[in-house]
């Protein structure tokens, strides 16, 4: 992981060849070592190919530019750990990087620049749709009316993130807030207050995906991929679509599971994708943590904070700590199967869920990590 | 509140050719007779590329909605946006700007709403939803 948030004047090329070589020396290899690259750009886009020749890397076996949005990080674990499984490569580094924060600029400005103003998405700028705001709050506001999740109960979600990043020294936010301070935060799209979105953040980050043989024999305790599955639902856009109330966690998570040979009552932390708060409320029903509907009054009772049932995003998340994309649940997963994560370590740690989102809740990916080899 | 003067491109000429004459042109497979969203080149319900345009009714009724709420400047309140995911008569769903509310009113669910448009100097007519008179 470089360093994260508001620094400026680095390309996310730049910040995608320091992820990949401090995750190689936190390894304990040489960037010799690597034989396979995957790549991935943010909003700005830059991190492609070219990564390997920034990084002077000789004869790949494996080499490809991964884009599926918030589940991208997973994704690309998923096809590195088939790609060593088949003995394509040996030792493959997948990448995020992105930098849209520009001095003096506001960060919802570094999001809306990517928004065009011909064709259908001139449309949807028209209809007042600029960024992924609007339409996550569609999908938010819709599972409300459909269930009774409230506003409130979102708050939750935001506080027990913050409740969390008090204890990551990487966390950009970490001063506690309260549910009276989201109800207070101003209003971004109605139900979305700002406590309910995501930061914006420059940075990059890399991981490692090599056999279990030679983990074993690295600097870091080895965190093994048990499990994993995607889902992309293809909503129609059309009557009968059932956008905002079920994403394609429902399919992903129990195939993820069943592929680890666990079930969802292993699961000791979970580490969900939280461009919003709505998302993890979402994921959570889709898991199957709650009955659908209920994930709210779930949130509400304090089972994902702090000395709660089910630790949920224990680095703070994309709401509190950094937003790296799917790399953000990612790397903090790998922290707490490793038990590296400090003063937010949770106790248990043998199974530990990973979800990536991306587009409109329109793809999904999951892994199962955990410190053993098997379930 | 349309602030974006949108340019046409080459999927969306006919459908700007129809909201420049006051018309919601939405596809209508020809093969088996599903009505598709705009953007749809080939028919979602039977795969075939076989999307012809029809205009739409201009009747649907709100799925969901938001608010889209601008910074405040200066003294001046901040700008508000009411945005509706909307569902035609015919089954397709579209993302518009409702307007007509009064201050402080909120859609709901259900909501009958009707098509209008607006025609900005700058760009191509917009089609925009009203409460249904």
């Amino acid at each position: 992981m470089t360093d994260m948030g508001k620094i400026y004047g680095r390309s996310s090329a730049d910040f995608a060849a320091d992820a990949v070589r401090r995750a190689a020396d936190d390894a304990g290899l040489a960037l010799s070592d690597l034989d396979g690259l995957l790549t991935s750009s943010g909003v700005v886009g830059g991190v492609g190919l070219d990564l390997q020749k920034d990084l002077g890397l000789k004869d790949l076996r494996l080499l490809s530019e991964v884009q599926a949005y918030g589940s991208t990080a997973g994704a690309m674990v998923q096809y590195a750990a088939m790609a060593v499984r088949s003995g394509m490569a040996e030792a493959v580094a997948c990448v995020f990087a992105d930098a849209p924060l520009k001095e003096k600029s506001s960060s919802g400005a570094a999001y809306a620049r990517s928004v065009g103003a011909s064709g259908w998405r001139g449309l949807m700028g028209a209809a007042g749709i600029m960024g992924a705001n609007p339409l996550y709050a569609l999908a938010a506001r819709r599972h409300m009316d459909t269930y009774g999740t409230t506003s409130e109960q979102l708050a939750h979600i935001a506080v027990a993130q913050r409740a969390w990043a008090a204890t990551n020294p990487r966390a950009q936010l970490r001063d506690p807030i309260t549910v009276e301070d989201h109800q207070a935060s101003r209003m971004i799209a109605e139900p979305f207050h700002l406590l309910d979105c995501c930061l914006v953040t420059n940075g990059g980050i890399a991981v490692i995906v090599t056999t279990a043989e030679r983990a074993a024999h690295l600097r870091r305790p080895p965190v093994h991929v048990l499990g994993w599955a995607q889902s992309h639902p293809g909503y129609p856009m059309h009557q009968g679509s059932d956008f905002g109330l079920v994403s394609g966690a429902a399919q992903a998570g129990p195939a993820a599971l069943k592929m680890a040979g666990v079930s969802l009552g292993d699961v000791d932390v979970a580490e969900l994708y939280d461009c919003y708060t709505f998302t993890v409320l979402l994921t959570l029903e889709d898991y199957g943590f709650c009955a659908k509907g209920e994930a709210g009054a779930f949130a509400a009772s304090g089972a994902l904070a702090p000395g709660g049932s089910l630790p949920v995003n224990t680095g703070g998340g994309q709401l509190s700590s950094y937003y790296m994309w799917g790399m953000t649940p990612l790397s903090e997963a790998v922290l707490q199967a490793r038990g590296e994560a400090g003063e937010r370590q949770v106790p248990r740690h043998d199974v530990v869920l990973v979800s990536g989102n991306g587009g409109i809740l329109d793809h999904h990916s999951t892994l199962v990590l955990s410190p053993h080899p098997h379930a | 509140m349309t602030t974006l003067d949108v340019r046409r491109d080459a999927a969306t000429e006919k459908f700007f050719d129809g909201t420049a004459r006051g018309e919601l042109l939405i596809r209508h497979c020809t093969a088996c007779g599903a009505h598709a969203a705009p953007q749809f080149d080939a028919c979602p319900a039977c795969k075939e590329p076989t999307a012809a345009w029809i205009p739409a009714v201009g009747t649907g009724t709100v799925i969901s909605w938001t608010v889209v709420h601008g910074r405040p400047r200066d003294d001046a309140p901040a700008p508000q946006q009411v945005v509706a995911l909307i569902e035609l008569t015919e089954g397709p769903w579209l993302y518009a700007a409702l307007n007509g509310l009064r201050a402080g009113e909120r859609p709901w669910p259900g909501m009958s709403v009707t098509v209008a448009f607006e025609h900005p100097e700058g760009g191509e007519a917009i089609p925009i939803f009203l409460p249904t008179a």
